[in-house]
């Protein structure tokens, strides 16, 4: 039996250093200072015994002052190691013999039923305030064991939730360089884009303004080019407002203003305003008579519907036809837009909706789309894309009726 | 189409529009194509004076479009290139390329470059004893070069750099072609070189910062024009 908890705070330590100084405390009974306190205990208790039990020594029986001066040998055995118990039992014995056995006041005994009386004495407080002392110490290791469990559950605790954070950590540091690509893509086709009308813009304002090599245009030629800057400032715009919306679908300040919409009407107003994008094409409306009203946010919608057919435009063969049609389905509306290009490939068709998805050599933003997706969806509605009859591209989407 | 038309390689209609119209007024025969592989087929059918290809092409990168034309033909390209992309510039020069338009551009830039390839001499091309750039005159027989009628002092690599350069007016020529033409193989990792015989070539040149005959091209290269045609 070792009752040295050197060996328990030697392995504590090796957890972790920080904790070791507030063990020396807290495990101290077993150490010097238990052994001097249990004998100090041990030893007043035995004068206090000895001075209650004094005044009455001749009238009781020498066997009462036996049996209470074991008390403090227990007292010492649990306070102390051993040694205390031991000390105390000698201290204990003296005082016995000195004080309770005749003759009194002596450390002689003359009967030598005493002298049996003082070793049964001696023996069974050694023998107790040792048990005592052990017991002790076996609950003293057993509350170490647990207080190091405990520091090594904690331990683990603050470890898994380290981990935990630097999990978290990682997963944020992904989630930031996602973001950052995409952000360059967005730079990259925003910076095309844009450049792109510039271009001719550019392009025909050098020619027409520069008096030096003017190639004296024929007055239908200049009203074509001029035409080109108009239709290429109104892209630009378009490129702007998809921005703009752009911003406001990531800072998620995309609120709708919800109102009745005809959609007749929100269809030939756009495609008025989209007639140059569709010169070379033929557009086919077919729209269901008595088409209900419905419910969204007009510009919102308008947007949808410009971006669907400025795609159609762009993909669409020359003389070939775009179709925009719309009917009731249920408690919604259902609006289809398809063209006779080249469609979507059908790995590429759940893609088509992310931000800066661009077909290739496409000279779309490649926000379009992912703009369309977020509006419908404000607007209580859904958008997929399909193969058209013709095997161009087919978006379908949905808004609800107005109550 | 009629020999010393020019091939317009541009899939933005407004731009291929406003190309075909520009060069059309100034009495160039213009057939226009929208597409890489039209693009090849009609250089290979139709024997251009000068092709001008955009990069960015839907069917196929411009850069192949260059080298498939390249690979039989002779005809000068110019491409059309997007502002920030040098390195796509230097791989279209790499990959047989003869000059660049950076967009937006305007009409009297591309005009300029027409011109310059209209004229110019394939880069294996004879020698000639005397080359005339505006006022430099470099006699590479003789080994003098005068500016404005007056006699230049230059060491040796000025003197290989300037004919160089007069060689090809007006075309841009890629760092890696002077180096390997002035310097051999061993200088082609030396772009430093150029910049310092650059400027020692602009001071004895006598150059007006404002009104440069050598124009450095950022990233790319050199090219030397005439400075009266400039304007």
């Amino acid at each position: 039996m070792s009752d040295d908890t050197g060996g328990s705070q030697t392995s504590t330590t090796e957890v972790g250093p920080a904790r070791a100084p507030r063990q020396s405390g807290r495990y101290s009974p077993g150490g010097s200072r238990g052994w001097l306190l249990g004998l100090g205990v041990g030893l007043a208790l035995v004068a206090a015994v000895a001075a209650s039990l004094l005044p009455f020594r001749s009238g009781i029986s020498r066997a009462t002052p036996a049996l209470l001066l074991v008390l403090p040998v227990v007292a010492a055995g649990i306070l102390g190691r051993r040694i205390a118990a031991v000390a105390t039992a000698m201290a204990g014995a003296a005082v016995y013999s000195f004080a309770f056995v005749p003759p009194y006041d002596r450390v002689s005994i003359a009967e030598p039923e005493d002298v049996a009386a003082l070793v049964v004495f001696v023996l069974v407080a050694v023998v107790v305030g040792t048990l005592m002392a052990v017991q002790t110490n076996r609950r003293q290791v057993a509350e170490d064991r647990a207080h190091q469990i405990r520091i090594l559950y904690d331990r683990n605790v603050e470890l898994s939730a380290e981990r935990e954070r630097l999990r978290e950590e990682a997963n944020r540091v992904v989630l930031l360089e996602h973001l950052d690509r995409q952000r360059s893509a967005l730079l990259r086709s925003v910076s095309h884009d844009l450049r792109t009308p510039l271009a001719t813009i550019q392009a025909v304002a050098s020619d027409l303004r520069d008096d030096v090599a003017d190639p004296g245009y024929p007055a239908e030629t200049r009203q074509r080019l001029l035409g080109l800057v108009s239709d290429e400032a109104e892209r630009l715009n378009r490129i702007v407002a998809n921005l703009l919306s752009l911003s406001r679908i990531e800072s998620g300040s995309l609120l709708p203003e919800r109102q009745a919409v005809a959609i007749d009407e929100l269809v030939s107003d756009r495609l008025d305003k989209l007639r140059r994008l569709f010169r070379d094409l033929s557009v086919v409306v077919d729209l269901s008579p008595g088409l209900p009203l419905v419910n969204a946010d007009y510009s919102q919608l308008d947007q949808v519907i410009s971006n669907l057919l400025e795609n159609a435009a762009r993909h669409a063969p020359p003389r070939s036809t775009v179709h925009i049609a719309a009917e009731p389905a249920g408690q919604v509306v259902m609006v289809t837009i398809s063209d006779e290009g080249t469609g979507v490939a059908p790995e590429e068709r759940e893609h088509i909706f992310e931000p800066f998805r661009r077909g290739p050599g496409s000279a779309s933003s490649g926000v379009g789309l992912a703009i369309c997706k977020a509006m419908v969806e404000a607007n209580g509605g859904t958008i997929s894309v399909g193969e058209s009859e013709s095997g161009g591209a087919r978006f379908d989407f949905t808004v609800p009726l107005h109550a | 189409m009629a020999d010393g038309h020019l091939l317009i390689v541009e899939d933005e209609p407004a731009m291929a529009t406003v190309l075909t119209e520009g060069l059309a007024a100034r009495g160039y025969l213009v057939r226009t194509v929208s597409t890489g592989s039209e693009a090849i087929a009609a250089a290979a059918e139709s024997r251009p004076a000068v092709v001008v290809l955009d990069l960015g092409l839907p069917d196929m990168d411009g850069i192949d479009v260059c080298r498939q034309i390249r690979a039989w033909s002779e005809v000068p390209i110019i491409v059309l290139t997007a502002d920030g992309a040098e390195d796509r510039r230097v791989d279209a020069l790499d990959q047989g390329a003869d000059d660049y338009v950076t967009k937006p551009f305007s009409m009297r830039e591309l005009l300029a470059r027409v011109r310059v390839a209209l004229r110019r001499r394939p880069l294996s091309g004879p020698d000639e004893a005397v080359l005339t750039v505006g006022d430099v005159v470099v006699d590479v027989a003789h080994h003098w070069v005068s500016v404005g009628g007056v006699l230049v002092d230059l060491t040796p690599k000025e003197f290989d750099l300037l004919a160089l350069l007069a060689r090809y007016p007006g075309r841009v020529l890629t760092h890696r072609t002077i180096l390997a033409e002035v310097w051999g193989p061993e200088g082609l990792n030396h772009t430093e070189y150029l910049r310092v015989y650059a400027r020692a070539l602009r001071n004895k040149l006598g150059e007006d910062p404002t009104r440069r005959r050598l124009l450095t091209e950022p990233g790319v290269g050199y090219r030397l024009v005439d400075r009266a045609e400039r304007g």
